[in-house]
């Protein structure tokens, strides 16, 4: 049956519309909403840039007095061990809380919103990718000032070392983001996205070169660690900060955490483009 | 005619076993309202979805202000509204905030984008509230921010999926005004709805959907021709009584139908005439009726012959 609605009514008024937006304003726009979304509940961004400040307390008083000298490099005090792995480590619970939020999202009905302007749909991703991001580099900022005012990092490469070694883990951190922005896309259910974090985050963290040398490691446990890519970041990020010789860990970290990120995109992209089924 | 603003053909979706709807086609003209009636799960919001182009249609086609909705999704999106079944509100930001956020994102100057939120405030009557975060907001607050939210852009067509659910009366009311008044100056709007006084009231073509297809369309007069009838109600107040007023008008030619557990008879008339006689035979009756009403056909008559749910149906 075809249903025909009669055509008398139509008037010629013309109310001013306007142009949609460019893509530099939707990013910006949407950009701006996810940073509000971040510093809108003070209490949350006490306990985010406290979180990272745990983390360094704790492994330094913890694991510093444990960790036995004979695997450690000479002349290299734990804390300047530490500190690139907490640069990068920290940054993994903020990637992984990504996904989580944008899942957020997507149940209380914003995205749909979203959706049915006409709006980019990957800025809606890159606006979270970046806030995310952006979040991480104030945390690790605040870190580094701490653990150079308190606990007297000091490490051989200077300050440009350490600028280097920021710089690569905030580009290590933004290839996991997008890696778990692409989970989150596909899974799209919260209490799925909270267990995958949950299975990726300490293997991620612990089964790497992080906080203690490999050598240290089980031969299994090796193993996994000499594929985790946190470990290439770790290990890179910790020659810029200690001035070790690079070796080809600083390249291989780059192009390792590049090729990670442009599969993730293209997956996130992908995923994000299915039609939500609420 | 001119180009239809919304347009499908034979438009089908099927999710994995569900059929939800089953070849669905229909034109609504620029600056009318064509009201969507449907039991739950008859696929009004799966329709709107497609048309808004949250879904992709599984065969047919459809089109909204000329665009495809699969291959121009993007023309599509700049001139629709949406205010789908499910609140879409940011709940992080004020209500203001959430206005001048979709007023930015469809290309409104930060200036232009507040005063359209406050315009939009005022009109759902939110302005009081426009500044607190949208999770203090009740759930009718919400539903108005909702909206106000798919007005932002002032689009040609607007989708209202269920609009006043949730909403009290006078909101109700005011939400009827505002569709009318975007419907003088030309918007389009395809509604669904459970509430037969809302059809009625807003739309110049309801179209009634079962099992994902449209099992009858036309102005709410027509369908009303169509199922329902006028009838007049006498009441009395003894039981005895309405088998004598019953029997009184089958002598004078009327099918009488009487509910003597509720001490009623109801008959058919057609026009003022039938009325005078019925009074005329119950005067000669000479029975004391305390009640005479006169009621009009609702579209609830439409809306339950037509769309009731067949039984086997119901445990769905
Ligand atoms: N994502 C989905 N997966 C499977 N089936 C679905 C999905 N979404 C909707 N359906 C089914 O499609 C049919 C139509 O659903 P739809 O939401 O369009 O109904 P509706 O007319 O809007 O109902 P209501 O009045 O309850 O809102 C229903 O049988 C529903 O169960
Ligand atoms: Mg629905």
């Amino acid at each position: 049956m075809t249903v025909t609605v009669p055509t008398d009514r139509a008037r010629s008024a013309a109310p001013v519309r306007w142009q949609p937006a460019s893509a530099r304003a939707q990013f910006a726009v949407l950009t701006g909403r996810s940073l509000r979304g971040l510093v809108a509940d003070r209490r949350l961004v006490v306990l985010t840039l406290v979180q990272p400040l745990i983390l360094l307390v704790i492994f330094s008083q913890v694991f510093g007095s444990m960790a036995s000298p004979d695997h450690f490099p000479a002349g290299v005090s734990y804390i300047d061990y530490l500190m690139p792995a907490i640069l990068v480590t920290s940054g993994i619970t903020s990637a992984v809380g990504s996904g989580a939020e944008l899942i957020r999202d997507m149940d209380n009905g914003v995205l749909t919103r979203f959706r049915s302007l006409p709006v980019g749909l990957h800025w809606i991703l890159v606006a979270r990718a970046v806030t995310d991001v952006l979040r991480t580099t104030a945390q690790t900022v605040l870190l580094l000032v701490c653990a150079a005012l308190c606990f007297g990092f000091d490490p051989a490469g200077g300050a440009w070392g350490v600028i280097a070694a920021l710089a690569l883990s905030l580009l290590v951190i933004a290839s996991l983001t997008w890696v778990f922005i692409a989970v989150g896309t596909w899974v799209r259910s919260a209490r799925i996205m909270q267990s995958v974090s949950g299975l990726a985050l300490f293997p991620l963290m612990f089964a790497s070169s992080a906080y203690v040398p490999l050598d240290a490691l089980p031969a299994w446990l090796r193993a996994v660690a000499v594929v985790n890519p946190v470990s290439y970041a770790v290990d890179a990020t910790r020659a810029l900060a200690l001035d070790w010789p690079l070796g080809g860990d600083v390249l291989g970290a780059v192009a390792t955490s590049l090729l990670i990120l442009a599969v993730a995109v293209w997956a996130a992209v992908a995923g994000f483009r299915r039609p939500l089924t609420r | 005619m001119a180009e239809p603003m919304i347009s499908t053909r034979d438009l089908t979706k099927s999710y994995d076993k569900v059929h939800a709807l089953r070849g669905v086609s229909l034109d609504v003209a620029e600056g009318t309202v064509l009201g969507l009636l449907g039991h739950n799960g008859a696929g009004k919001t799966t329709l709107v979805n497609i048309l808004a182009t949250l879904l992709p249609p599984s065969g047919g086609s459809a089109a909204v202000a000329g665009h495809d909705v699969l291959r121009d999704s993007r023309a599509v999106r700049g001139c629709i509204g949406l205010t789908g079944q499910f609140a879409s509100v940011d709940e992080k930001l004020s209500g203001f905030d959430n206005l001048v956020l979709i007023g930015r994102l469809l290309g409104a100057s930060a200036r232009q984008a507040r005063e359209r939120a406050d315009e939009l405030l005022d009109t759902f009557d939110l302005a009081g509230a426009a500044r607190r975060l949208c999770r203090t907001y009740s759930g009718g607050m919400r539903r108005r921010l909702d909206l106000a939210a798919s007005l932002v852009g002032r689009p040609r067509v607007i989708f209202l999926d269920e609009p006043s659910t949730g909403l009290d009366p006078a909101s109700r009311l005011s939400l009827w005004e505002t569709v009318e008044a975007l419907v003088a100056d030309g918007t389009t709007v395809l509604l669904t709805t459970q509430y037969l006084e809302e059809a009625e009231r807003l739309a110049d073509i309801v179209a009634v959907l079962a099992e994902g297809s449209v099992v009858a369309a036309g102005t709410p007069t027509e369908l009303k021709s169509q199922v329902g009838e006028r009838r007049a109600q006498l009441s009395t107040t003894r039981r005895g009584d309405t088998v004598k007023v019953a029997e009184a008008l089958r002598r004078a030619g009327f099918a009488a139908v009487q509910t003597p557990e509720e001490g009623t008879v109801s008959v058919p008339v057609a026009d003022f005439e039938d009325f005078a006689q019925v009074v005329r035979a119950v005067e000669e009756a000479a029975v004391p009726v305390t009640g005479l009403t006169l009621s009009e056909p609702s579209l609830d008559d439409v809306y339950l012959s037509l769309a009731a749910k067949p039984v086997a149906a119901a445990a769905r």
